[in-house]
């Protein structure tokens, strides 16, 4: 009997775990496109790389469920109020554009100074040196830990049904607490987030040893 | 301008919500170290069987949501007739999911403890778990440490999640504050600050210890 009401609330289930993945989606787009110009300018001398420190410091010292309830609820007051959607999308970015730019920099710090040097002696410009020679070659170093970031903010998406966000945990309290099978509906929702998120681990995995290898072969031509 | 003059009020209330903070960061942290160390050790063992459990234990508590784990904990058992207390709840889910993130830390710390070592103890007659215990896991923890820092900073913040099943910390009291006096603004930041106070110096604590292992390595 119980399963049959589960059966009944797949489709809901499904078409939620479909909001999950266009949060986690947007969260990692606004990540990965803040995060880089907030890298260069952490790696900048004087004050941009100073308030790059500080926010990146801030963003990642502050709880994220913290950052969403000041998103959501602490801008209400001020005359602001987003949906919850949109607030979790933008408090997840937020936060996440800070763990990324340590992780370009950590990337760029990985491309040795003598290719940097080289560029700057043909006469490449600071931004073509940027462009053409290191970033491309610190994609290797920033590939498995962005992969990482990627698999923990699918499941830091769940901290949005705390905010009321629409996505899968949220339907899946709302379910729960219609029927009364918590069990049932949590177990589920957690074998959902395990089918998300477990081939995606996979790929990081494989995708470290790849390059893990690469690298190898790299240094002993 | 007069409402910040208010947080001096909730200041007390928040301070005590910030020792709860704390017990559930420090209970998880030592049930995650526990199992993580168990589970690591495990993910060697000579047993098929053993090594391929502990890598679903691992696996699977990696892959979900420690706020679905939470909730199966606090909510879920209630539906076969286990009542928890949230502060339980919370901390033995956070020690349990933790626990599957530090296997795989203590794993490689493990891993990077050369075979010489072992094999020197195992000449002198020492059994399997003096081995480990007495030869390797000093040796390892030196690699763990800076992973292990990082994930009780992570554990700090994420103890936040504690609310959602209605353990007493620092999060749950301000929401109940702001449900009160509608202070979100306020009430929040001074929340995100005390979490900063709490995890800045902690972050700082381990780069000094990052520094110092790394020192006596070389």
């Amino acid at each position: 009997m119980s399963w049959s009401i589960l059966a009944e609330s797949m489709p809901q289930l499904l078409q939620a775990a479909l909001d999950t993945l266009r949060m986690t989606g947007l969260a990692f787009l606004i990540a990965a496109a803040l995060g880089l110009p907030l890298a260069l300018a952490r790696m900048a001398p004087g004050l941009p790389g100073r308030l790059a420190l500080g926010y990146i410091e801030v963003m990642r010292g502050v709880p994220q469920l913290a950052i969403l309830f000041l998103i959501y609820f602490g801008l209400v007051p001020l005359g602001v109020a987003l949906h919850a959607f949109t607030a979790a999308v933008i408090g997840l970015g937020l936060s996440g554009s800070a763990y990324l730019a340590e992780v370009y920099r950590a990337g760029v710090l990985a491309v040795d100074p003598g290719q940097r040097e080289a560029a700057q002696t043909i006469g490449m410009q600071r931004v073509q040196v940027l462009r053409h020679v290191v970033l491309p070659q610190a994609w290797p170093a920033v590939l498995p830990p962005m992969g990482n970031y990627l698999v923990a903010l699918l499941k830091d998406t769940s901290i949005a049904s705390i905010i009321s966000a629409p996505e899968l945990m949220l339907r899946a309290r709302d379910l729960s607490s219609e029927y009364f099978l918590p069990m049932h509906y949590y177990l589920l929702v957690g074998g959902m987030y395990l089918v998300m998120a477990w081939p995606l681990m996979q790929g990081v995995r494989v995708l470290e040893r790849r390059l893990a290898r690469g690298r190898l072969q790299g240094e002993t031509r | 301008m007069n409402a910040w003059g208010r947080i001096g009020e909730f200041l007390p209330v928040l301070l005590a919500g910030a020792v709860t903070t704390v017990e559930i960061t420090a209970g998880g942290f030592l049930i995650a170290v526990a199992l993580g160390l168990l589970a690591g050790a495990l993910l060697g063992a000579g047993s098929r069987a053993v090594r391929a459990a502990a890598r679903v234990y691992v696996d699977v508590f990696r892959a979900v949501p420690v706020l679905t784990q939470l909730f199966i904990l606090y909510f879920g058992l209630v539906e076969i007739g286990v009542r928890l207390e949230p502060l339980q709840a919370a901390i033995l889910g956070f020690g349990i999911n933790g626990g599957a993130y530090l296997a795989e830390v203590f794993r490689a710390g493990i891993l990077s403890v050369h075979h010489g070592q072992t094999e020197a103890a195992q000449m002198l007659g020492m059994t399997r778990l003096a081995v480990l215990r007495i030869v390797v896991l000093p040796q390892a923890m030196r690699v763990a440490l800076p992973s292990l820092a990082n994930y009780a900073i992570g554990l700090l913040k994420d103890s936040t999640l504690a609310s959602a099943v209605a353990a007493p910390e620092l999060m749950f009291l301000a929401r109940k504050l702001v449900d009160r006096t509608f202070l979100g603004p306020q009430i929040f930041l001074t929340v995100a600050v005390i979490y900063l106070a709490m995890s800045l110096p902690l972050g700082q604590l381990t780069r000094l210890a990052e520094a110092r292992a790394g020192r006596g390595r070389r």
